[in-house]
């Protein structure tokens, strides 16, 4: 299932000339015991896939502004067909993050409105008594960027999707 | 009027991202009360500094905070843009009581 969306992936990213970035980041199931270092932080790896397109597009002088239309269907079809059935486990959602967020991108590709840029966000969880708040701001273009999101939950994981649609002048 | 495309920064951002973060969640322990403000002033806080870099970007920052209980977490991003313009960066921070992972998208627009 990975390796078709990948390819699928790739095949449209040909058309376009544009080269796919997927980065995923994971924070590893611990056991709870005292620290006494207060905090760390690290910077996410990113994996690189399609291939590079050495033409560079020429600047469009048009300018187009059509409002986004909503992308609910899209994750809610998605996340929630490829983790119906599932039981939370590392390995299989850390593959499943990656598959889910281009499976997601290629299809809002298929069907937007040319000219926009699209980003997906894609979080799985166990669910363990923890809460968990999540947040965005965006700085754009209102009359002409848009975004949707849906989360799903099962009795062991939950999951979010996010897409973002930015207008491309 | 400068016509030449400008790259996006990831370490540029990484180190406003961080700043950010120690300053808003730097010593304190996970409060369910106060998480809903340590959320948004971190996003807020993130895309006031990047806009005073000044730079022609659209910015999107998204930030998750969980707390620590054992459980896992993944997320992913994919976006389809101008590799050459665009990026993104991601900063994962953590302290005895919780997680904090934010995501700075930026796209750029056309002078």
């Amino acid at each position: 299932m990975y390796d078709l969306a990948k390819k699928k992936a790739a095949h449209l990213l040909k058309k376009r000339g544009s080269l796919s970035s997927l980065s995923s980041h994971e924070v590893k199931a611990k056991e709870t015991f005292a620290k006494t270092k207060d905090s760390i932080s690290t910077v996410s790896y990113m994996e690189e896939l399609g291939h590079h397109d050495d033409i560079p597009r020429p600047a469009v002088q048009m300018e187009n502004t059509y409002q986004l239309s909503p992308t609910r269907r899209f994750p809610v079809l998605t996340v929630t067909s490829y983790l119906q059935e599932e039981k939370y486990e590392p390995e299989l959602c850390r593959q499943m993050t990656k598959t889910i967020s281009e499976v997601v991108k290629a299809r809002v590709k298929d069907l937007m409105i040319p000219r926009y840029k699209i980003i997906v966000i894609i979080s799985i969880g166990q669910i363990r008594d923890q809460n968990m708040r999540m947040g965005s701001r965006c700085l754009w273009d209102e009359t002409c960027d848009n975004f949707s999101s849906h989360t799903f939950k099962n009795s062991s994981l939950f999951s979010t999707a996010t897409v973002y649609g930015v207008y491309f002048e | 009027m400068d016509l030449k495309k400008v790259a996006f920064s990831p370490d540029d951002a990484s180190n406003v991202v961080k700043e950010c973060i120690e300053g808003i969640v730097g010593g304190v322990d996970y409060s369910q009360n106060k998480v809903n403000q340590w959320t948004a002033s971190i996003v807020e806080h993130t895309l006031t500094q990047l806009v005073k870099q000044g730079k022609p970007f659209k910015y999107i920052v998204n930030c998750a905070v969980m707390q620590k209980s054992g459980a896992g977490l993944h997320t992913a991003n994919s976006c389809y843009w101008d590799t050459t313009t665009d990026g993104s960066c991601t900063v994962r921070w953590e302290n005895r009581t919780m997680y904090c992972v934010v995501s700075v998208f930026a796209v750029a627009i056309a002078l």
